[in-house]
């Protein structure tokens, strides 16, 4: 009998770590959510604002209140994009000097490799002067409007990796991403929508998978939810056929009302997160399918972005991550697949299927800038593109042989992003390279530095935005990052 | 504080020096308590003075003690000298007084003669206290610390400066230099530069390291760590290095929590200690590259730190809304935001309330003296709501896109002192409207998407208002069409 005790005194010991014991000191989150139970249909509008999901302060005076992040997956070639390098047409076939190898891996570059020109015509646009190629003529059109970061690094070589810590700040699998991040901190103006929706386009995820906009330990009422633009948005969201919404209504309101219990038993935030998402899931049902059907968007809204409705595009996306913002998601995260130019086969060539590529996402990534500005959201969206990091300026010779196609290897030391939008400074160029486009020389920029600026624009303090989890303190930025201020409004 | 000046101090003084801030306040409990249990005492004077000896004597002992540890830390010599020579011989007069007192009471109390004078030196031990810590205070925590905070009427009385003016952002305004070919590069161009970034840690009251950077010979002299500056050697320099150590690293000047020196200042600061550090030569006599060149070239057009701008209100202090008229507002579905969570402007935002219209927005009377932002698009609003708000006194942003509003509601907005954003998008107003616009005194940026008016209208309101950013929006074709534009396959 004593056993029997002393098992169940453990068990509950177990169930209630000090973490939960802790945190419901805090804050209560139970009795917050259950406030927010399905606010539409209550009259007490009052306590409507405190699920989890509830709109946030920033805690300083942020220009930008959402982001969209526009990440080519796959990493996008500078040299022929915005990093104009005549020297090195100059020295186009030449084998690359070896001091620029030395020490140096890549992914699949082996022995010495010819140095690659530039393959694409290039001009000074605008009062800025940016360089921007003939690959991306509209969105030359708008140099004025954009700011470039030409000194970014990163310390991955692979996609996954990459894009990982792009997203979440870690190469390694677990941390929340920057979406998540930034729905916490900020939550959802919109009480029928989520914080942070991803949209993916290019006919693949990115290679890091749903990693890339999980919630890692934030609670997973913070995680991107991926729509499709293509057939329904959003999976198994719609009733069943026999089940009428009354039916969903009523066996919702029971199972939180269960969940509830459980919370009060147990105490897991876990549980509120899960209340939560039930009762998202039930408003969405009603307005996913409303904000992202762009057919009733106007015909000039189409030419201008070049969208067709129904298709899986870019363009699609991009039109709908307007639609989203306008309608109070914080962050929208874009991935279009198929931009790994290795010169492998036509597709992954730098002088066509690159262009190919731009081609899909030029007009509808300036129709964004265009369209946010018109409505007088750009001033308060930050709008993010670029990759997960840069391509060599030397031609892929893989595994040492010479490629059908002209195509450039994965590189970390150099690649250029773009920012416009709430909390930028337009029309600045930061960041050099040498004049063989291989490396930084000044105005370096990490992933870190970049994601530090993304919060500062928000309104946060890198340093100081954090997450208690496993007895330390967690940021985005880990120990890293600086706020790029030269770009800064 | 004189005996061991220059040397290496001892952690162990230090440490004890560091226990002298929370001793100290032990005497100064017993003093009190003591004088305390003196004057509610209802026994004879004898028998008063008897029975706080024990206290006396204890706050003597521990009061010398404290003076001992107080000695300890001024060794740090990181406080102003003369603050610190009163306070250091009117703490020492104190534990001296209080022992006096408590030999008095102890050995004299029956004495008639000398028990007179108890009371005067127990009144001028309660002067010496008061007058003891307060110094102590200031050593701590600033001369300031105390009237910091003063309400205004107040500050007037006793003639101190408003506090805007005393605890303003400092160290960010722009340092400009006007005649370069006369301009003297440590007076004009690095002494400020030193003043902004570094004063705050290193001047006459306060010397962290033990160093002074307020004028050249402190500067030359350097601090507890020996010379910050080898003139011609920038990477030997203790004030060259720190500056470019990483910002996490500990010893980075300036520490963390400060603001760091921009990078143009840093690349002046390395030529100056590179061509000499020169303490009186002008800017024009030192050699400089086209990098210095171009540095100096904003420094005289002023464009070195432009202020980013922002608008007046955000830097006033007021207070919080009541709960209960934000509640209010909520009830309508209204999103009720503060737009930092440092001050208490708030922002109302009609994203979950399509519906709301005149009447319900009545309720934003309650908050009027807090709202900055309204986001009021796509709303039933109509006039009568502009004419509500034209009273509110804070409002910079204003979204009225989609709405039913006429020329007469635009004509209310010209009282809106800080109006900064207007977005018109999807509304009815036409030419007529944009005179009223133009009234507006502060605005910088209108939004007339899918409005009345014509390039005619805009062209004129743009000539009224040169700096104003209108936007039209998406002309609705795009100049080029790039899928005409050929791509070759390669071979």
């Amino acid at each position: 009998m004593d056993k029997i005790i002393q098992e169940a005194i453990q068990r509950e010991a177990q169930l209630a770590t000090r973490r939960h014991f802790l945190s419901s000191l805090g804050t209560g989150l139970g009795s917050l959510a259950l406030g927010s139970f399905l606010t539409n249909c209550s009259s007490d509008a009052g306590t409507s604002f405190a699920s989890p999901l509830a709109a946030k302060s920033s805690p300083k005076l942020g220009k930008a209140k959402s982001v969209i992040f526009l990440h080519m997956a796959g990493a996008p070639s500078q040299l022929e994009l915005f990093d104009y390098k005549p020297s090195l047409a100059k020295f186009d076939g030449k084998e690359c000097p070896p001091e620029l190898l030395a020490g140096k891996k890549f992914a699949f570059i082996r022995g010495v490799p010819n140095l690659l020109g530039p393959k694409a015509h290039f001009e000074q646009r605008g009062q800025a002067g940016h360089w921007i190629s003939d690959y991306l003529p509209h969105l030359a059109s708008q140099a004025d409007r954009v700011s470039f970061l030409k000194g970014m690094h990163t310390d991955q070589f692979n996609h996954a990796p990459a894009q990982l810590l792009m997203h979440t700040g870690s190469a390694r699998l677990g941390r929340p991403s920057m979406g998540s991040w930034v729905s916490y901190g900020l939550g959802s103006e919109n009480q029928n929508l989520p914080g942070f929706v991803v949209l993916a386009s290019g006919g693949k995820n990115p290679d890091a998978g749903k990693s890339a906009w999980g919630s890692g330990f934030l609670p997973s009422i913070y995680q991107g939810v991926q729509c499709r633009s293509e057939g329904e948005p959003i999976l198994f969201i719609q009733n069943p056929s026999g089940v009428n919404s009354d039916i969903r209504k009523a066996s919702i309101e029971t199972i939180n009302q269960i969940n509830q219990e459980t919370y009060q038993e147990f105490g897991d935030p876990e549980t509120v997160a899960r209340i939560a998402q039930y009762e998202m899931a039930y408003k969405m049902q009603s307005s996913v399918p409303e904000v992202m059907d762009i057919k009733k968007e106007p015909a000039y809204i189409h030419e201008m972005y070049g969208t067709e409705p129904g298709k899986e595009s870019f363009a699609n996306n991009c039109l709908l991550a307007r639609k989203l913002v306008e309608q109070g998601v914080r962050f929208v995260q874009l991935f279009d697949w198929g931009w790994d130019t290795h010169g492998t086969g036509l597709d992954g060539s730098v002088d066509y299927g690159l262009h190919q590529k731009c081609r899909q996402i030029d007009k509808a990534s300036t129709a964004l800038l265009l369209d946010l500005e018109q409505r007088g959201l750009l001033d308060e969206t930050l709008v993010v593109w670029g990759g997960e990091f840069g391509r060599t300026p030397m031609q892929e010779n893989r595994e040492g042989k010479k490629l059908a196609y002209f195509g450039r290897d994965h590189h970390t030391e150099a690649f250029t992003m773009w920012l416009a939008g709430g909390g930028i400074k337009p029309g600045v160029s930061y960041g050099e390279t040498d004049d063989l486009g291989y490396s930084t020389i000044s105005g370096k920029t990490s992933v870190y530095d970049l994601q530090a600026t993304i919060l500062q624009c928000l309104g946060f303090n890198h340093e100081e935005f954090t997450y208690p989890f496993q007895g330390r303190n967690f940021r985005l930025t880990d120990v890293f990052g600086k706020v790029i201020d030269p770009i800064l409004a | 504080m004189i005996l061991l000046d220059a040397e290496v101090i001892p952690d162990w003084i230090l440490f004890f020096g560091h226990f002298h801030p929370m001793l100290v306040h032990l005497p100064i409990g017993m003093l009190l308590m003591g004088m305390i249990l003196y004057l509610f005492s209802q026994k004879e004077e004898a028998a008063r003075q008897k029975s706080i000896a024990p206290i006396l004597w204890s706050t003597g002992i521990v009061a010398l003690i404290s003076c001992a540890m107080g000695w300890c830390l001024s060794l740090a010599g990181e406080y102003d000298q003369d603050t610190l020579f009163l306070h250091q011989w009117l703490g020492i007069s104190l534990a001296l007084s209080s022992l006096a007192l408590a030999y008095m009471a102890q050995f004299w109390s029956q004495d008639s003669l000398m028990s007179r004078f108890f009371k005067p030196l127990l009144s001028l031990a309660f002067i010496l206290v008061m007058w003891t810590g307060h110094l102590g205070g200031n050593l701590t925590h600033g001369s300031e610390y105390l009237t910091s905070y003063l309400p205004q009427p107040w500050r007037g009385w006793l003639g101190i400066a408003p506090r805007e003016q005393t605890k303003g952002e400092k160290g960010v305004q722009p340092i400009r230099i006007n005649n370069l070919q006369e301009a003297l590069i440590y007076q004009d161009l690095i002494q400020p530069t030193l003043k902004q970034k570094c004063w705050s840690c290193h001047n006459a009251e306060k010397q962290k390291g033990k160093l002074r950077m307020d004028s050249p010979a402190y500067i030359m002299k350097g601090g507890a760590n020996g010379v910050i500056l080898i003139a011609g050697n920038p990477s030997e320099s203790d004030l060259i290095k720190r500056i470019l150590l990483d910002p996490s690293h500990e010893d980075h000047m300036p520490p963390k929590g400060k603001i760091n020196l921009t990078e143009d200042e840093i690349v002046l600061l390395q030529w100056w200690v590179k061509e000499g550090a020169h303490f009186n030569k002008k800017i024009a006599d030192i050699p400089y590259d086209t990098r210095i060149k171009s540095i100096l070239t904003k420094y005289t057009q002023g464009t070195n730190q432009q202020e980013v701008y922002i608008s007046p209100v955000f830097k006033e202090n007021i207070p919080a809304a009541a709960e209960a008229d934000i509640l209010k507002l909520r009830k309508h579905h209204l999103l009720v935001i503060a737009v930092s969570k440092e001050k208490s402007f708030l922002e109302v935002n009609a994203i979950n309330s399509k519906h709301v219209g005149d009447k319900e927005l009545q309720d934003l009377d309650g908050i009027k003296e807090q709202v900055v932002s309204l986001k009021m698009g796509g709303t039933k609003l109509t006039d009568e709501f502009l004419q509500q708000i034209s009273k509110y006194p804070r409002i910079i942003s204003l979204q009225i896109n989609h709405t039913n509003i006429s020329v007469q509601g635009l004509s209310y907005l010209s009282s809106l002192q800080h109006l900064e954003t207007l977005n018109l998008v999807g509304t009815s107003i036409g030419d007529e409207g944009l005179a009223e616009i133009a009234k507006i005194p502060a605005l910088r940026k209108i939004y007339l998407w899918q409005s009345k008016v014509t390039d005619q209208g805009i062209h004129l309101l743009q000539k009224k208002m040169p700096k104003l950013v209108i936007d039209q929006g998406w002309k609705g074709k795009w100049p080029l069409d790039t899928l005409q534009i050929s791509t070759k396959k390669p071979e």
